[in-house]
């Protein structure tokens, strides 16, 4: 009995290693961010290259915290060629020794991109491949003028009709930390911050989560809000008509990166994976679809698209950053002292 | 004899197992992150934060007095419609039983959504109230402790008039009757009679509104917006959202220890009503 189970073994493992060559195609694992977002980087990103390269790319959901996570938890051997990370996480990864450094001249669209795209290959990050900008939504029906400032959201006109998003929304954090820029201060010192958003509380609605934005706008007569551009185009889509401006005073924006995984056999296809990312045909269909903004300057926009995205140098030079790990180490006590701020 | 023990413990030993491993694990998993520190050490901070930051202890108080209000209003509501429903023919008793069940049907947060657009700004609720000319136009419930009081209220309700239906429908009618008989009055009888009958129903009926709404977190989180927290959703956020775990467990240990505190007179109560 016994012997004949080894021998089926044994067959099956002759059986398979022959097979294997046959059927091997190169593989890459990637993570991808869940829901339409996964959907649109199958549709743009991952289904094309697979094709193009004759490979496959195998998806693993994880968001940027998870994701960083398992990158550290599979040091020893890691199981992703290329990690996507929106918070800013390629930061310490690249410290830590996660992700290997990428050369511009490895990247044939390198040339293309704009200066902030590629300044983090320097500190052995990966590039941008796309921004999610945030600035003012508003009504264009119902607000008596546009904004155009961030400060404009203290105007009077718009008292009792603006909307501020809770710091547990990680958009809603960057909002913040805006208009505590806008009124003097900065991470270190969120105090202008915080005093300036308690004297808009009394006439403002504070939301959560993106759903409960849209029913502010939907139902509640809100008019104007801090928050993302590709979030003013879901509004839009719902038949809702929500504008974005940037604000005067910059553009803050979510940057997300495409990483290279250190000490993994096939970083030459990862590399030609994320050179696939920064592509101007993926970037114009990102922005196609999602409205987020495009790195590369090629990518060609019609106008009413470009009106829709962060595009050309002008709109590019007002995009900024915070520094995700400055934001990261200080989110925990924003949140707080926030919460305490609203509670009523 | 023996045997019979060991027949009954194999006849119990799934559900033991069940309780083990998904509520007695878990709790002492709970109890054990709240005391660890930043280092992995033991600690007693998160309970201290917690304990002696105003912001918390607000929160506490909100969702305290938010749970007696709602619980208060369920059994006022609760027991005239459970004695009604006791004393109409058996046809019209399934009738309102299914009227009673059947909200329990849809999910909590349907209900909620559907609060949202009645007590919403432009609401039915606020727009009504803007026609009989009590508010103004731009008036909303939404993100206020009415609202919470009132979605709680009616996701509470069918299991307060159902645990004091069954203790009322025990009743003997012909209490009443003699009650009546011997003079008193519909109200009088009401009160003395029925009530303290059912009273162990209505203490298990608000028992239950108790304990499920101090630890609801749907419905106050929609209705009440983040500006009114309750215990339940600062433990969420602390989870979440700033990822602050041990934090999160010391919360829970308190709401689960102030739950067993509230359990253990009601118990008490119940048990001298029920001996």
């Amino acid at each position: 009995m016994l012997a004949r189970v080894s021998q089926i073994t044994a067959t099956l493992l002759l059986a398979g290693v022959l097979a294997a060559p046959a059927l091997a195609k190169d593989k890459l694992v990637i993570n991808s961010y869940g829901g339409a977002y996964e959907q649109i980087h199958r549709k743009l990103v991952i289904e094309p290259f697979m094709k193009q390269y004759d490979v496959d790319v195998q998806v693993i959901t994880a968001y940027s915290a998870d994701a960083l996570a398992q990158l550290r938890a599979q040091k020893a051997s890691p199981q992703f060629d290329v990690i996507h990370f929106s918070g800013g996480q390629e930061i310490v990864a690249a410290r830590d020794g996660l992700i290997s450094p990428i050369k511009a001249s490895e990247l044939s669209n390198a040339k293309d991109l704009y200066p902030f795209a590629v300044e983090g290959l320097s500190r052995g990050e990966g590039p941008v491949h796309a921004v999610a900008a945030i600035g003012l939504l508003y009504n264009k029906d119902k607000a008596p003028k546009k904004p155009a400032l961030w400060a404009d959201l203290w105007d009077p006109a718009y008292k009792d009709h603006v909307v501020l998003t809770d710091l547990s929304n990680s958009y809603g954090l960057l909002g913040f930390l805006m208009l505590n820029k806008v009124k003097g201060g900065d991470i270190k010192n969120p105090e202008p911050g915080f005093t300036a958003v308690k004297a808009l509380l009394d006439s403002a609605v504070v939301v959560s989560t993106s759903p409960e934005l849209q029913q502010n706008f939907a139902q509640n007569d809100a008019w104007v809000a801090p928050y993302a551009q590709d979030y003013a185009y879901t509004l839009r889509k719902a038949g809702l008509p929500i504008e974005f401006v940037q604000g005067q005073e910059g553009t803050p924006g979510v940057y997300l990166t495409a990483n290279l995984v250190a000490n993994r056999p096939n970083q030459d296809l990862a590399k030609k994976f994320i050179d696939f990312s920064l592509s101007p045909a993926v970037q114009a269909g990102w922005a196609n679809e999602l409205r987020y903004s495009p790195t590369n300057k090629a990518a060609k926009l019609d106008d009413a698209l470009a009106k829709e995205v962060i595009y050309g140098e002008q709109a590019v030079a007002g995009l900024m950053r915070f520094d995700p790990v400055e934001v990261d180490a200080a989110r925990a006590s924003l949140v707080e002292r926030w919460k305490k701020l609203i509670a009523r | 004899m023996m045997r019979d023990r060991l027949e009954d413990f194999a006849l119990a030993s799934p559900g033991l197992l069940l309780i083990g491993l998904g509520f007695l694990f878990p709790i002492a998993e709970m109890v054990r992150l709240s005391v660890v520190g930043p280092d992995g050490g033991f600690t007693t901070l998160h309970y201290t934060r917690f304990l002696t930051d105003a912001y918390y202890l607000g929160i506490v108080w909100r969702t305290v007095y938010l749970s007696l209000l709602i619980t208060a209003i369920c059994a006022a509501v609760g027991f005239p419609l459970a004695y009604v429903m006791a004393r109409v023919s058996p046809r019209l008793r399934l009738w309102l039983v299914v009227l009673i069940i059947l909200p329990l049907m849809t999910s909590v947060v349907v209900r909620t959504f559907g609060w949202m657009v009645l007590l919403g700004r432009g609401g039915l609720v606020p727009s009504t109230l803007w026609k009989l000319g009590f508010v103004g136009r731009n008036f909303s419930m939404m993100q206020t402790e009415a609202a919470i009081v009132i979605g709680m209220v009616q996701v509470l309700l069918p299991f307060t008039t159902l645990s004091i239906l069954g203790v009322v429908m025990k009743i003997d009618r012909r209490l009443e009757e003699a009650a009546r008989t011997m003079g008193a009055s519909f109200m009088g009888t009401l009160r003395t009679v029925v009530l303290p009958l059912a009273m162990p129903g209505i203490l298990a009926g608000s028992l239950l509104a108790f304990t499920l709404s101090v630890s609801s977190f749907v419905t106050p989180s929609l209705l009440g917006g983040v500006r009114l927290p309750v215990v339940a959703a600062s433990i969420y956020d602390a989870a979440t959202k700033t990822l602050e775990w041990n934090f999160a467990a010391a919360q829970s240990v308190i709401l689960l220890v102030g739950v067993l505190l509230v359990l253990t007179p009601y118990i008490k109560l119940s048990g001298r009503r029920n001996g």
